[in-house]
């Protein structure tokens, strides 16, 4: 998630800037992927209004623009844009400017007419990866400002990744949270204002499926303006955390999950068709979403339906039949907690990986759904005005969230972390992360937040407590040494041993995957019911486990071939997998394959291709510390093929590793 | 008498001198000092001599064998040396030229690292154990604290087979479950091999390697967990004044978790290309065994606490050896193969 530097001060007075901040975050657990600017940096860009427009002489799709930029006279650019039309406002480069790429823009002519800069697309100047056309802004925009000064001044963007325990970090106000425990500073804004009802109405809700869905908030809102637009400073907030505008009522509940961290949905009232259930899907059910795209449903999926449809995959994506469209006026709004438990893999089987679905899948605050009615009611009055009904938060009794007190002892403390943290340290650090602390005997008594539902036991203390006090203060000290020694039998030849026989007789360590293509497997040893297939192979040539090393050493060798490597000699240790009356075997072995001439060419020796005896020689060798060298019995199977055996009881000593 | 006896010497010595081989210069003794030769005649014919005489002409001849049999000595010795220096200069041979027969073949640089990582544990007094590859939901997971529904089980990417309750380890983490359940507390092993990740792209290979330490005693803590690391760092790549940099994190069976950075051992720290300007390289996972696997393994948490660690030897080896491209490792080039002998 993109965190804006900005945003966050919001909440949060901090004396640092975005690198010292992201320091301090990636000291504290939360790992920073980068930090970049959150306008890119190009230079003498200007809002400019279309003043008027002619055909190119001599270019069908040109078109030749008197632009004004507040420069005092018109200028003229030569434009291509497909959008560009009469009195449109979009950024424009000044002679001399630069795009964020380092290209300067200068006066030039452009297909025999005079050209003063350049009206720029939102991909040109890196602000979307795409774009149809010229970066069309507001018609409020003021002519000749700097655009970035018009898009809210510079910012930085923090992008986290955080571990799968701290989903409540994925918002503003976690990131905050987290910040204000790591900086020991307070929260300059947390909680939200209730926006009062105006009208009565609210929509009925039935949780049936209450373990999966605990709480469902949710709210009416009727009489939106249908001319609202989403503000400039909404907007360019959404771009910069990756999101694009669609409608008002969307998009807040898009911003309000990124300042929260708790997913919206919006539904168009008057396309629901009486109240909403919240159940399993049942089997043979189908859900056109968002998307566009119609899903068949399996009834480990948690649904959102109304009275004749299902309107939205709880948790993953709403339904593509009650959306917001440009012609809604009466909005219900959603805000519920679904268990991860409820959405966990079904995002990615559905190829769904949504924002909510990402956030509902590591746990969002069990506390936190009518708090996000507040917030994107407040917001969506600000822009589109409105009529609100009253929020009503359905819960299911007995799944609700309850916090549990946790023991946390002074000893077991210092005897994980190695140091001893000073008690009011520990007090400081637990109330800062939003624990309720109650001190006793021999330690504390503390309750987490609901939002840090992640932490369930003693061990999970001791970490919060040694990550904001700091890792860095753990010293490093030896734990006494073991007294004893372990048995060292001299038959015993370890592997290490072998494959140094090997080494020095010529041959180069190969490591191949353990997975194998089926045929070549089959043509080799003939017993392909022996073989285990995987579920889920990578490519078509990796479908099973290898029944020994020869597929891969015979890969190994037609590689090497195909690069003019003449003599190959390379051997593989590993284990091989058989399928043997229901019991899987994994055996290691180890095997050598040897083509081309005997020695590497050189002066003194003929050029000799290598024979049966001189692998056998070989065999002999890397049997010899097992003192089984000259024991062997060798068959003749066939004019190419032989079998060399020997004493399974000799071959018992030759160890694992 | 002794005029002869002069002109004689002085003919032998022109004759030895001219002798060019040790066979010539024999014939030359045995012409004057042989059986039958001048000078034994001379000694003989002493007898003949009246007595007065034969004392004086005695000593005069025996000079003479004396004088003649130092100039043929030292001539054989010349001829000798002369005949050595040429048969040695016959047999010379070039010593510049390559060695002959059989070159030397090397093992694989995961196996180098392996190899590596177990002689420094070893020498700390830990154990080495091995384990299935095939492995099942209870030691890859379950035991591991791996809740059912947990993204931390998604994230993993694992391989399964087919028609089979059985996945692909994605991680070496369950060989501590098994050396616990087998040989319970105190315990300090090492584990190392293949493990499996259903991912393949420029920095994934869908097998590669882990090396997984584990230490379950009475009161371990994480400054032991450091030391352990810090000394086993610091010898593995040989840099006396590596540092460590421990950031907490999560992996469900250690608690409190931490992903451990060491300094860079390219710029020591300075900040370089390889690290990205930070001046430090992640390198590994670990943290304090969680109560749950302990549980899981009959051991009791109350009584023991103790460490894991879990790192890449894929990591390590393009570390170590400045390998740029994770899949070079197994793409088995002998070209690339052939640079760790």
């Amino acid at each position: 998630m993109k965190i804006s530097v900005n945003w966050l001060k919001e909440f949060i007075a901090l004396p640092d800037d975005a690198a010292a901040i992201a320091r301090r975050l990636g000291s504290g657990g939360v790992e920073v992927a980068s930090v970049t600017p959150a306008i890119p940096p190009f230079q003498k860009v200007v809002v400019g209004r279309v003043e008027s427009l002619a055909p190119h002489p001599s270019a069908d799709k040109l078109k030749v623009c008197q632009v004004d930029a507040g420069q005092g006279k018109l200028l003229q650019i030569v434009c291509g844009a497909p959008n560009v039309i009469q009195g449109m406002k979009a950024p424009v480069i000044l002679p001399g400017g630069k795009l964020p790429d380092g290209t300067e823009i200068k006066a030039t002519p452009l297909r025999g007419v005079d050209s003063s800069g350049m009206l720029c697309s939102a991909k040109e100047l890196d602000l979307s990866d795409e774009a149809s056309g010229l970066f069309a802004l507001p018609e409020d925009a003021p002519v000749g400002q700097d655009l970035r000064e018009y898009l809210g001044g510079d910012d930085w963007l923090i992008e986290i990744e955080i571990t799968p325990n701290r989903g409540d970090c994925l918002s503003i106000l976690g990131v905050a949270r987290e910040l204000a425990a790591l900086y020991d500073k307070p929260l300059t804004k947390s909680d939200v204002a209730p926006v009062k009802a105006i009208i009565k109405d609210s929509f009925p809700v039935d949780i049936q499926a209450g373990t999966a869905c605990p709480v469902f908030a949710s709210r009416i809102i009727k009489g939106l303006r249908a001319d609202a637009v989403t503000p400039l400073w909404m907007r360019e907030r959404l771009r910069r955390a990756g999101l694009r505008p669609v409608h008002p009522a969307v998009d807040v509940t898009q911003y309000v999950m990124l300042e929260l961290g708790q997913p919206m949905h919006a539904y168009d009232l008057k396309r629901l068709d009486h109240g909403i259930t919240v159940r399993m899907a049942k089997p043979g059910e189908k859900a056109k979403l968002l998307n566009d795209q119609t899903y068949g449903l399996q009834p480990d999926l948690l649904v959102i339906a109304d009275k004749s449809r299902v309107q939205g995959l709880g948790g993953i994506m709403g339904g593509g039949e009650s959306n917001v469209t440009a012609t809604t006026v009466d909005v219900l709004l959603e805000a519920a907690f679904f268990t991860p438990a409820a959405i966990s893999g079904r995002p990615r089987r559905l190829d769904l990986l949504t924002d909510a679905a990402y956030r509902f899948e590591r746990g969002v605050d069990p506390t936190g759904q009518a708090r996000a009615i507040e917030r994107a009611s407040q917001l969506i009055l600000e822009i589109a005005g409105g009529q609100p009904g009253p929020t009503t938060v359905v819960t299911a009794e007995k799944t609700r969230f309850k916090a549990m007190p946790i023991r946390l002892r002074r000893a077991r403390l210092g005897l994980l972390l190695g140091i001893t943290v000073p008690d009011a340290a520990v007090v400081g650090i637990l109330t800062r992360l939003g624990c309720t602390v109650t001190a006793d005997m021999d330690g504390w008594s503390t309750v987490a937040p609901s939002h840090r539902f992640d932490i369930e036991i003693e061990e999970d203390l001791i970490e919060e407590v040694g990550r904001v006090h700091g890792y860095d203060k753990i010293p490093a000290t030896q734990y006494p040494s073991r007294q004893g020694m372990d048995r060292l039998p001299e038959a015993r030849v370890d592997l290490r041993r072998l494959r140094q026989v090997m080494v020095e007789r010529g041959y180069q360590e190969a490591v191949t995957y353990s997975f194998v293509d089926s045929a070549l497997q089959t043509q080799l040893y003939r017993m392909p019911e022996a073989a285990l297939a995987l579920a889920n192979p990578i490519t078509t040539d990796m479908t099973e486990m290898r029944l020994g090393i020869w597929p891969g050493l015979l890969k190994v060798l037609q590689y090497n071939l195909n690069r003019q490597q003449e003599r190959v000699r390379i051997f593989e240790t590993g284990l091989r997998f058989i399928l043997q009356t229901n019991d899987i075997k994994q055996e290691n072995i180890i095997a050598g394959l040897v083509f081309g001439p005997k020695y590497p060419l050189q002066w003194g020796e003929k050029d000799r291709a290598v024979d049966f005896a001189d692998l056998k020689g070989d065999i002999e060798a890397l049997l010899r510390p097992a003192g089984a060298a000259g024991r062997l019995v060798t068959v003749l199977r066939s004019p190419r093929k032989s079998k060399i055996s020997v004493q399974a009881n000799l071959l018992n000593r030759l160890c694992r590793h | 008498m002794s005029t002869d006896l002069d002109k004689l010497i002085a003919d032998a010595k022109t004759r030895a001198a001219a002798c060019t081989t040790l066979a010539a210069l024999d014939e030359v003794r045995v012409a004057y000092l042989g059986k039958k030769g001048v000078l034994t005649e001379q000694l003989q014919a002493l007898g003949k001599l009246a007595a007065a005489e034969r004392a004086a002409a005695g000593q005069k001849v025996n000079a003479a064998k004396q004088a003649l049999s130092e100039v043929l000595d030292a001539r054989k010795r010349q001829l000798e040396q002369a005949d050595l220096a040429a048969k040695l200069a016959q047999e010379a041979v070039d010593v510049s030229l390559p060695g002959r027969g059989q070159e030397a073949g090397g093992l694989h640089p995961s196996t180098r690292v392996m190899e590596r990582v177990q002689a420094l544990f070893e020498r700390m007094g830990f154990r080495i154990e091995s384990g299935p590859e095939i492995e099942d939901e209870f030691h890859n997971f379950d035991a591991l604290n791996f809740k059912p529904d947990h993204p931390a089980r998604a994230e993993m990417d694992t391989f399964y087979l087919k028609d089979r309750p059985f996945l692909l380890r994605t991680h070496t983490s369950p060989v501590q479950i098994r050396s616990m359940l087998k040989m319970g507390a105190p315990i300090r092993v090492i584990a190392m091999g293949r493990t499996y990740r259903h991912d393949y792209d420029m920095t994934h290979t869908p097998m590669f390697h882990q090396v997984e330490g584990l230490l379950v005693d009475e009161g371990v803590s994480m400054a032991h967990l450091r030391g352990a690391l810090t000394d086993f760092m610091q010898r593995f790549f040989e840099q006396d004044d590596l540092k460590l940099r421990f950031r907490p994190s999560y992996f469900p069976f250690v608690e409190p978790g931490a992903e451990v950075d060491i300094s860079c051992i390219f710029c020591h720290g300075k900040g370089c290309r390889v690290c990205k300007h930070s001046g430090w390289l992640e390198v590994l996972g670990c943290g304090m065994v969680h109560p749950n696997v302990l549980k899981a393994c009959k051991i009791d948490p109350e009584r023991y606490t103790g460490w894991a660690f879990g790192m890449g030897v894929e990591r390590m080896g393009m570390l170590r050896y400045g390998i740029d491209d994770i899949r070079m490792n197994y793409d088995n080039d002998l070209r690339f193969l052939r640079q760790f002998r």
